[in-house]
């Protein structure tokens, strides 16, 4: 008998691009062979700059757009042939959700509910619990246009979680939300993880919430993964380099550039920023050779790069 | 679990109870309701339009001394526009709603298939189509002494079914129009209507149209539930079995909308229509 694959999602070479117009015909290539795999229980995200084929690539793994060339799986099912079978065992919430303007947060979940085929006392506490569970209870008897953008993205992520889904997309979950809401959303979605192990697959803007959330992480650009790994991982391989930043007496002294695994030496304020390879690797050689040449070491703080600066790399 | 026992639980969930079946379905018929129950624009549609059409039409029958026979047969004209157009609506709004809200991509997110959306929908067209005809039949009884029930109830039953039947089809045609040409198609779901009112003979018998338009009108389910209706006043049917011609016709075009509605989201999904839809 076959073993479960381990693997909640697997994508190879997907490709999509979108036409548009008839004369001229006008082509934009979204994916160009995207190939991705994550592991069952997972926090998995994708970063990328605007246009990478972020949402693209989502919008395919959750059977709603159609592939060009390619295949995915979800729990083992094809995204194209076996569509119906893995809807209901995934959903997606993404930041500018939008739900029929005059239905009210109970409604909105309830209709959602019926089309996952709950109904009765099922239906009830389902909402109910959910409800309760984004704090959405006190606006029961407000439409949905009229609800603020933070209660619109808890209503959008609970109407997610109407059937347990094991495979969850997030596509910019905190998106234009206050500091205090995006730190109670983020820790909805750990938590969803911890009790239920859902899979997630979460697109963002900010490297944070990537950092915080996401056991590993894929950029995107230009509808190609260009790098996946652990945040730690990606830092690696983009090489940018760690800072070791040095007070010391004297200041500048010669040399130092020379040494194997530093990329540059340059002074800031009353400190000499060395860039290096690896800091675990070059720190010690650096302090030995500091000391051997009798010079005082005052300060020294090392400063590891943040994603930011590994996206900001991989985007140019 | 293993891969196979995974794939026998999709399997037989997959194998939908009529309990499901019937979930999905009273969900477009929940949010009809709701919205019915909701927004003033949908009192307009129950009562003033079909109001006032009875109205102008009845005082015009008056004005040009009909004969009860010839009043009739226009104020049934009347009565199949509004019946149809109504539930028509009902049918297109499962798709529209959600095109107005921009929230299209939620929907064909779900295990939902297009006969819940089809059905749910035009059950409520259903129940909101035999308002308007209750509604016309007392403004038209009361201020211009027709008898809407003089063909017989069973004959008046069928007539309004095939009204809703014919409007099932052409509410799934302004769905899949709408799901191939996004919002530019939106007006469809009030032309369409009108322009298959007109071939069907609404305020004429077809006898008058040019040949080959009567040939056209030959091939529209209503063309027949009106001529079937009309003979319970008296008019020499203009074919044989009407009603059965009809509803085969209807059928036949219902699965024929079902499967263009079914092929047109695919569609969205290919091109992407179906996410802009919900940008």
């Amino acid at each position: 008998m076959p073993v479960l694959s381990p693997l909640a999602v697997e994508s190879r070479n997907l490709a999509k691009t979108f036409r548009s117009g008839w004369l001229p015909r006008r082509e934009t290539v979204a994916l160009r062979g995207a190939s991705l795999q994550v592991e069952r229980g997972a926090i998995f995200g994708l970063l990328g700059p605007n246009g990478a084929g972020k949402t693209t690539l989502l919008s395919i793994l959750a059977t709603l757009l159609l592939p060009d060339g390619g295949s995915a799986t979800i729990l083992g099912h094809d995204v194209v042939r076996e569509a119906r079978a893995i809807r209901r065992r995934l959903n997606m919430a993404s930041g500018n959700a939008s739900f029929v303007w005059s239905l009210r947060p109970g409604e909105v979940l309830s209709f959602y509910g019926r089309l996952y085929g709950l109904h009765g006392r099922a239906l009830k506490t389902k909402v109910g619990e959910l409800l309760e569970r984004f704090e959405l209870l006190p606006h029961l008897k407000t439409e949905y246009n009229e609800l603020s953008t933070g209660l619109k993205q808890r209503l959008a992520l609970a109407k997610a979680l109407l059937n347990d889904p094991e495979v969850l997309f997030l596509d910019e979950p905190t998106l234009g939300l206050d500091p205090d809401v995006s730190i109670r959303i983020r820790a909805q979605i750990a938590e969803l993880r911890r009790q239920r192990g859902t899979t997630i697959i979460l697109t963002t803007h900010y490297m944070r919430e990537a950092e915080e959330l996401c056991d590993r992480i894929a950029f995107i650009k230009g509808g190609r993964i260009l790098a996946e790994g652990s945040a730690d991982d990606l830092k690696r391989q983009i090489r940018i380099g760690d800072v070791i930043a040095l007070r010391l007496d004297p200041s500048a002294p010669t040399g130092l550039a020379d040494l194997p695994g530093v990329l540059q030496v340059q002074p800031r304020g009353d400190r000499l920023e060395c860039t290096v390879d690896s800091s675990e690797k070059r720190l010690p050689e650096i302090l030995k050779w500091l000391c051997d040449r009798g010079v005082l070491i005052r300060d020294c703080q090392v400063h590891e790069p943040e994603l930011e600066e590994v996206f900001v790399e991989l985007a140019r | 679990m293993s891969l196979r026992a995974e794939r026998f639980a999709a399997g037989s969930a997959l194998a939908e109870s009529w309990e499901g079946e019937w979930v999905r379905l009273t969900a477009f018929a929940y949010r009809n309701l709701i919205m019915a129950r909701r927004n003033v624009f949908f009192l307009f549609e129950l009562t003033f339009w079909p109001g006032v059409a009875m109205l102008s039409h009845g005082l015009l029958t008056r004005f040009l001394a009909l004969t009860p026979e010839m009043t009739a047969f226009i104020l049934l004209g009347t009565v199949a526009l509004s019946a149809v157009q109504v539930c028509q609506l009902d049918v297109a709004y499962a798709v529209l709603f959600d095109i107005w809200s921009k929230s299209m991509k939620h929907q064909f997110l779900t295990p939902v298939r297009i006969h819940h959306l089809a059905l749910g929908s035009w059950v409520v067209g259903v129940g909101r189509g035999v308002i308007v005809w209750a509604l016309m039949a007392l403004i038209g009884g009361r201020a211009f002494g027709f008898d809407f029930v003089r063909p017989g109830v069973l004959r008046v039953a069928l007539f309004l079914l095939g009204c809703f039947m014919t409007a099932l089809v052409i509410g799934l045609l302004v769905c899949a129009l709408v799901l191939l040409f996004g919002t530019r198609a939106e007006t469809s779901a009030w032309a369409a209507v009108n322009f298959f009112v007109m071939l069907s003979g609404i305020y004429y018998p077809i006898s008058v149209l040019p040949g080959w338009v009567a040939v056209i009108s030959g091939g529209i389910p209503l063309t027949y539930f009106l001529d079937g209706v009309r003979a319970g006043y008296g008019f020499t049917p203009q074919y044989a079995h009407p009603f059965a011609t009809g509803f085969a016709l209807s059928l036949l075009y219902a699965v024929l909308a079902h499967w263009a509605l079914a092929a047109a989201v695919t569609r969205s999904r290919r091109t992407g229509l179906l996410l802009k839809l919900s940008e």
